[in-house]
Formats: C-alpha cells, sequence, structure tokens
C-alpha cells in the first residue's frame, strides 16, 4: 500500500487526497439527502469507499518522492492492481452466476425470505460482476500496458491511471451494492442508475484523455492496431452509455429515477446500447487484447496487419446497425428489424476476419500451442469467438430468432461468447502478463494453468450444450401443435423440461468457476513468489503490492 | 486520396477519435432517428390510460425485483404466441412506459396480457410462495412483499418526474398522488373516489392483498399486474377485426 | 414543420446505403495503399521488440 502511494508525487498525493475527501462529501451529501430511500445507503458506500482510501493515501503520505528515473520506466502499479482486482471480480462474479443458475434449478435453495437474496436481485450481481467488474478491469489493465508498450512511452503521470482504475471500481462497488438493496433502471446491461452512471461518465472522460494524453508522447507514428480497439472500445461504449442512460431522477434524494424513452424508442435505444456493448465492450477491447498479447506470446507477427484495419473499421461500422435484431416480429418497424437482420449477417465478414486472422498467425506455431496452455487458451478464445459470431448472425436471421428469442438458447449464445471468448482471452493475457509485470520467467504454475484450461473448456462445453439443448426444446414446445389444431405443451411443462438443463448449466458453471479460482490462486501465489525472490535478492522489506487497493482497507 | 485522409488522422489522435465516432454512430442515428417520427403511423389508442399512482409504484416495485429478467412483456407477431398469450403486442401499448419493459428472456410466461386472467388471491398467494399454487414453479418467493408497508409520501414526484418525460399526469393527479395511492388500495375509503374521477371509471379500486387496513408493496404489485395488457382496448379490437375479414 | 416519417425513413434507408458503399471502399484502398505497407510492416512486427522501458525523448519516426 505505501509503496503503491510512494509512486506517486507529493502534489499527486495531495490531488488523491483533496479527490477522495470530494467524493467522501458527495457521499455523505447522498447518505443526508437520501434518508428514506436506498440512496442514503448507496451514500454510506461512496463514504466508507472514499474514507477507506483516504486512510491508504495518508499511510504513505510521507514516504519519499518517487525520483526522476522513473520516467526511463514504464509505470505498471496500476495494471498490477487492476490485474489482482479482475481476478478478485472474476471469481466474484462467476460464483454469483452459480449461485442464481443453481436457484434456476432448486428454487428452494434461497436461504432466507429476503428481499437481497433473491434471483431478481442477484441476477444482475452476476451480469455485472463478470462484464464490467470482470472484464472491465480486465481491459483498463491490460490497455494501460498495451498501450505504453506499443506507444513505447510512460503514462502521463501517476494520479490518472489511479483515478481511473479506482474511480470504475467504485462505480461497479456502488452498482452491485445498489442491485441488493433492488435499485436498477431495470435496462439490460445498464442497470445502475443515475448517479453512478454520472459517474461513470467522469471516469471514463478522465480514461479517454488519459489514452490520448499518452497517444501524444507516444514515439512511433503510427498508432498500433490494438489501440484502435482500445480506443473504439472507450469512446464508443461512452456514446452508447450517455445515450442510453438519459432520465429524470426523481429528485435529487432519489436513486430511482425514469428514462427519457418508452416503449418502442426505448426499446430500440436499448438494444442498440446493448448490442453494441456485446460489441465494442465485449468485443473491440478484447480485441485489442488479442492483438497485443497473442503475436507477443507466440513471438510472430500477427498474420495480416491490413486484415486487421479492415475488420476494425467493419466491426466499428456494421455493429452499430445490428442491435434491431433483439426486436424481430415486435412492434419495432419491420424496416428495421430487416436492416438490423441484414447488417449482423453482413457483421460475419469482419468478426472471421479478425478470427482468422489470430488463427493463421497460429499455424506454423502448432507446437507452441500444444506445449503452452496459454496460448491455448487464447487460440481457444479466437475459435469461440468465430463461432459464436457464426452463431449470433445466424440468431439475428428472422425466422431464427422467431424460434431462439426468449429461450435459453439466447443464454447460450452469449455464454459462448463470454466464456469461451472473453473469458478465454483474457485469462491468457493474464497468464503472459502477470509474470511480465512481476519480473519473473513464467507463472508460479505452469501445471496449474493446464488444470485451469480443461476446466475453462470442460465448463463453457457442458454449459453452452447445456443451453442449446434447453432453448430449442424450449422453443420448439411453445410452438408446437397437436393434431386438432391446439398447442400441444403448456408453458408449465416446457418450465419441467427445463430442469435436467438448468443442472447441467450450474455444473458447467461450477466448472468453469472452479478454474477461476485456480487462477486467482496461481496468481496469488506468482505474486508471493516474485516478492520473496525481490527481498531475497535486495535483502530490504519491499511492502507489499498486490490485494491491497480492496474497498474498505 | 483515401491514404493520405487516413495517416492524417491517424496521426493526429482526435481526427482518429472524431473517425470513430463518426462511423460509430451513423448506424445507431439511421436506425433510431426515424423512429422519432414514428408517433405519425402508430395505431392510434384514444382510451389510452395512464398508470394511477399506486399501480406505477407496483410497476417500479416489479423493476426493483427484477422482474423483467424471466418474464416478457412483448407479444410477438407469431401465432403461436397470439393463442398462447392472446393479442400481439401494440407499440401505442408502452408508450407511457418509461423505461420499457418489453424483456428479452421467458423463464416464466409473458405478462404483457396477464391482468384479469387470475384473482387478486391467486396473484398474492403465489408471490408469497408460487409453489403454493403451481407446484413445477421455478420462480422465487417475494413474501416480503405482504409485509413492506408501500411507501406513498413521495408519489407526487413521482408523477412529476413522469410528466418531466412526457407522460401527460395533470396538476390534479401530481398532488393528490399519494392520496389516490392510497384510496385505490381502501376501496372504503373517503380517497377512493377521487382515483376512478382522475384515472376513469375502469379504475380498479379494492384491497389488492386482501387487507384493506394497510398499504403493502403486494397491493401496488397485484394492482399493476391486473392492469397489464388492459390500458387501451386498440389491440383485442384491431385483431378483432382482422380475424373476422 | 414537422418532417414526414416517411422522408426520414427514405432518406436513412438510401443514404445509409451510399455511406457503406463509398466507407468500405475507402478503408479496403487505405489498407491496400502501396505507399502504407512500410508503416504496415513495421507496426506488425513492433510489437515483438523487447520492451522494457519507454523510448526517450528523441521521437523515432523522420516526420513525427
Amino acid at each position: 500500500m505505501v509503496r503503491l502511494v510512494s509512486g506517486m508525487t507529493v502534489t499527486e498525493r495531495q490531488i488523491a487526497l483533496v479527490v477522495l475527501l470530494a467524493l467522501s462529501l458527495i457521499g455523505l451529501a447522498m447518505a443526508a439527502g437520501g434518508r428514506g430511500d436506498p440512496m442514503g445507503a448507496q451514500g454510506f458506500v461512496v463514504l466508507v469507499f472514499s474514507v477507506g482510501l483516504a486512510f491508504a493515501v495518508m499511510a504513505g503520505y510521507y514516504a519519499p518522492e518517487p525520483d526522476e528515473s522513473r520516467l526511463t520506466r514504464y509505470y505498471d502499479d496500476p495494471t498490477k492492481v487492476g490485474i489482482v482486482l479482475t481476478v478478485i471480480w472474476a471469481v466474484v462474479g462467476m460464483a454469483v452466476g452459480v449461485w442464481v443458475a443453481s436457484l434456476l434449478a432448486w428454487p428452494e435453495l434461497t436461504f432466507v425470505d429476503q428481499a437481497w437474496a433473491s434471483f431478481g436481485r442477484l441476477r444482475p450481481v452476476h451480469t455485472s460482476g463478470v462484464i464490467f467488474g470482470f472484464g472491465g478491469n480486465a481491459l483498463i489493465a491490460t490497455s494501460f500496458h498495451v498501450l505504453q508498450r506499443t506507444s513505447r512511452a510512460r503514462l502521463p503521470d501517476q494520479f490518472t491511471p489511479w483515478f481511473v482504475l479506482i474511480g470504475y471500481n467504485l462505480f461497479c462497488i456502488v452498482a452491485a451494492s445498489g442491485y441488493l438493496m433492488g435499485i436498477t433502471q431495470s435496462k439490460e446491461y445498464a442497470e445502475p442508475e443515475w448517479y453512478a452512471d454520472i459517474w461513470l461518465v467522469i471516469v471514463w472522460v478522465v480514461y479517454f484523455l488519459l489514452y490520448l494524453r499518452t497517444l501524444a508522447r507516444r514515439k512511433e507514428p503510427h498508432i498500433y492496431v490494438a489501440n484502435w480497439y482500445y480506443m473504439a472500445f472507450i469512446l464508443v461504449v461512452a456514446v452508447l452509455h450517455i445515450v442510453n442512460n438519459l432520465a429524470v431522477p426523481v429528485s435529487w434524494g432519489h436513486a430511482k429515477s425514469y428514462s427519457l424513452f418508452s416503449g418502442v424508442q426505448d426499446a430500440m435505444t436499448e438494444w442498440w446500447y446493448g448490442h453494441n456493448a456485446v460489441a465494442f465492450f465485449l468485443t473491440s477491447g478484447f480485441l485489442g487484447m488479442m492483438y497485443y498479447y497473442l503475436p507477443k506470446r507466440a513471438g510472430r507477427p500477427i498474420f495480416s496487419y491490413r486484415l486487421s484495419i479492415i475488420s476494425f473499421w467493419g466491426i466499428t461500422f456494421f455493429y452499430m446497425w445490428a442491435g434491431s435484431h433483439h426486436l424481430h416480429y415486435t412492434a419495432l418497424p419491420q424496416w428495421v428489424q430487416t436492416l438490423g437482420m441484414s447488417f449482423s449477417i453482413m457483421l460475419l465478414v469482419p468478426s472471421w476476419a479478425s478470427a482468422g486472422n489470430a488463427l493463421a498467425t497460429l499455424n506454423g506455431a502448432w507446437h507452441k500451442v500444444r506445449d503452452d496452455a496459454v496460448l491455448r487458451f487464447m487460440m481457444v478464445a479466437a475459435v469461440f469467438y468465430g463461432l459464436s459470431t457464426f452463431e449470433g448472425s445466424f440468431m439475428a436471421i428472422r425466422p431464427v430468432n422467431s424460434l431462439s428469442h426468449y429461450t435459453d438458447w439466447t443464454v447460450g449464445h452469449v455464454h459462448a461468447g463470454a466464456l469461451g471468448w472473453v473469458a478465454m482471452i483474457t485469462f491468457g493475457s493474464l497468464y503472459a502478463l502477470v509474470p511480465w509485470m512481476w519480473k519473473r520467467e513464467t507463472m508460479y504454475s505452469p501445471k496449474l494453468i493446464e488444470v485451469h484450461f480443461w476446466l475453462a473448456l470442460a465448463g463453457t462445453i457442458v454449459y453452452v450444450f447445456a443451453m442449446w439443448n434447453s432453448g430449442i426444446i424450449q422453443g420448439l414446445m411453445w410452438r408446437t401443435y397437436n393434431d386438432g389444431g391446439t398447442l400441444a405443451y403448456s408453458f408449465l411443462d416446457s418450465v419441467e423440461a427445463m430442469h435436467p438443463y438448468y443442472i447441467a448449466r450450474a455444473f458447467g458453471g461450477l466448472l468453469f468457476l472452479s478454474g477461476a479460482v485456480v487462477c486467482a490462486s496461481n496468481v496469488w501465489l506468482t505474486i508471493r513468489a516474485a516478492q520473496r525472490e525481490r527481498r531475497g535478492e535486495t535483502g530490504t522489506d519491499v511492502p507489499i503490492v498486490a490485494g491491497a487497493m480492496q474497498a474498505g482497507e | 486520396m483515401p491514404e493520405f485522409f487516413h495517416r492524417k488522422i491517424e496521426r493526429n489522435a482526435i481526427g482518429f477519435v472524431l473517425a470513430i465516432v463518426g462511423v460509430a454512430s451513423i448506424g445507431g442515428f439511421v436506425e433510431i432517428a426515424p423512429l422519432f417520427t414514428i408517433h405519425q403511423t402508430v395505431e392510434d389508442a384514444p382510451d389510452m390510460r395512464l398508470y394511477t399512482p399506486l399501480e406505477l409504484a407496483g410497476r417500479n416495485i416489479y423493476i426493483r425485483e427484477g422482474c423483467y429478467a424471466c418474464h416478457s412483456q412483448m407479444i410477438r407477431t407469431l401465432r403461436d404466441e397470439v393463442e398462447r398469450y392472446g393479442p400481439y403486442s401494440l407499440a401505442v401499448e408502452s408508450k407511457y412506459d418509461h423505461p420499457m419493459l418489453w424483456g428479452s428472456k421467458r423463464t416464466g410466461p409473458d405478462l404483457a396480457r396477464i391482468g384479469d386472467k387470475y384473482s387478486d388471491a391467486w396473484h398474492v398467494r403465489h408471490m408469497i410462495n408460487p409453489r403454493d399454487v403451481v407446484p413445477e414453479s421455478i420462480m422465487p418467493r417475494y413474501g416480503w412483499l405482504a409485509r413492506n408497508e408501500l411507501r406513498v409520501d413521495d408519489l407526487g414526484e413521482h408523477l412529476a418526474a413522469q410528466r418531466d418525460v412526457g407522460v401527460p399526469y395533470t396538476q390534479a393527479m401530481v398532488d393528490n398522488a399519494t392520496r389516490d395511492a392510497y384510496g385505490q388500495a381502501t376501496p372504503d375509503s373517503d380517497a377512493a373516489a377521487g382515483v376512478s374521477e382522475r384515472y376513469g371509471a375502469a379504475t380498479q379500486v379494492r384491497a389488492f392483498d386482501g387487507d384493506p387496513s394497510r398499504v403493502t408493496e403486494m397491493d401496488a404489485l397485484v394492482a399493476y399486474l391486473q392492469i397489464l395488457g388492459r390500458l387501451t382496448e386498440a389491440p383485442y379490437k384491431q385483431q378483432s377485426t382482422a380475424a373476422g375479414e | 414543420m414537422e418532417i414526414a416519417h416517411d422522408v426520414v425513413v427514405a432518406f436513412s434507408k438510401s443514404w445509409g446505403l451510399f455511406y457503406l458503399v463509398g466507407f468500405s471502399l475507402c478503408v479496403v484502398a487505405y489498407a491496400y495503399w502501396p505507399g502504407n505497407r512500410k508503416a504496415f510492416t513495421r507496426a506488425k512486427m513492433s510489437v515483438l521488440d523487447t520492451d522494457d522501458r519507454p523510448l526517450g525523448d528523441r521521437p523515432l519516426g523522420p516526420e513525427a
């Protein structure tokens, strides 16, 4: 903790304290103004978070300033902490996922008849926990690393990256705790309420400016393509987030707000957001990751740089049109549905170009893939990326969608992407990144990486197959007619038919979660080993680096 | 000269940023912008009524508990859906829904036309323990709804905020929101008359949770469920004529 | 003045298509422009360099 603070100049420590003070005042105002409303409790979350961090900064306040030689090194402390946070969110988010999956199989498993423990409130903790907690932290941590390396420039200062990382995690914590209190906008994947949304905009603008400032310092005339993807992620998510979350709060003291849009416009805006959150949060950013860590780990340049450029613009352009395929056969005008369908199919071209580019990079290095589980994570990610983009385009076709929509097939599709692509590429990148960051040859245990790989792969396959089966059966049961020309099954028949698949799904999730726990242990052991080695070398006691930046510490 | 142009925007990161935003915004703009002129083509429903304060509070509970994650409120224009759930949903039906609750998943059945299909007592029992009335159900229990007193003191502010985003609540509705919420769930009180006066004679005024002595969250949620699909008769009329042709 | 729905829709449909075609041509032209080959090859190989510290204040490229 002290060592982290000592990486900042005294001025930066002062700025940090001022920001934390302002934040705790905001928390206090929320707690006071929101009495009698869940807003008050959210205020306390903000207050505890910022006061806790202020103590941490103060603990290191009088540590010696970093010397000028720091400017000849990259600034990696935020990346290191970001990696630790990524792993923590992965375990938490996936654990909640397994829990809610079990609730669907055995609804009486809920141990208390309390609102916060019910499925409806826990589910967004899972979705936000994995998408924003795990995915978002992974993107921020790796983007700082990739940005500096490809620009050959150090981050412009030591405060801003912390503001982005910590501020973003405050958003995640406020969101997750809010769900348990029943605070949600009900917009899928945009559940946090207006004050959290405003805070995220501030964090995001700073993130964006940090990116631009570092790019401005770059020593390479050309911006490496991975940064394009990260930039598109930052920029477009900002646009989506702001537009979709436009709302009028009930009052300054209420957590509740009402969306500016209603009905069909709201539906289109929500799925324009929702689908592009998939595109620019869960695809673009992670492609950025892939375009750096895959060639780096394989020791081979990307197969075709040109192709990566073409697919970049393809993805940036096509995805934006595809959102309306979430609304086939609804009250949305049909021409918009058709447009969404057409572009979803065209989207396959840049998507497969990216996936193919990744696989072609590995072509000729298959022996490495065979021996190195890290590279195998990345390869499987590329394969699942290809598969789930194909599946996505397929499901966007109206008649297919008439069967798949509203069923578990959608859930299976999402998890093929989320587990198979997003999580796999993240774990692969983390396993490559952690040894570099902590200056070790390898992870603590390459064997555990192997174990993780097989758990993750098995978990994904079990999950996806369970959901394919249940989804297609559901869809067919709903539309099956008997000879008399009436519907053959009641809705409840379909619910009952799902039971075995829901058990299988929970089991698949459990396998995947176990893999994440293995990963967390491996990362932790690696960090500890690195610290021991360093201590042995220098003979001095070096304060603990990681695991230290959680809220409230 | 695209080559020159791209090299230029790329060297200057700001230009690159603008290019990304520009390229990315087009799709959304082209698809969403026309929807804001759509009222010119959308079906008209002059009988469309507003949510009462109690129903709005119920809707907020529906949102709070995440019901939308497992129940859709959008019947698609497919034969099996129409036969299972009722007339397909029209755009006009959710025009006062800020936000819409069309949903994306049917772990449970669609609720767009659930109103008046079951009795209040059935809903209450079902919420307290779904397996009491539907043994195969996998829905969670919502026992606290019956225990929690409904917060009504701030409903005026809620209606005012709704009015800010375009729902035509009158000043009288905003001023009487708290009283109307109480009145709708307390049929014997003086406050009950004002509800039908402001929201129409068809408004359901009764003790939804079976207990007229207090207004609970259960009152609000059941009131909301019972109005689903009954805000306008337009879909029933329109589609019965279509079938007759 | 109110803009008619049909006009907005027609504009969206037609203009969107022209935009798409023009845009794709620009991107492909850029990616295959012979003058860019050197920069791309350099970028492609650059990630493989050892990069344990930032470069000094002297920028690399001749024109940057």
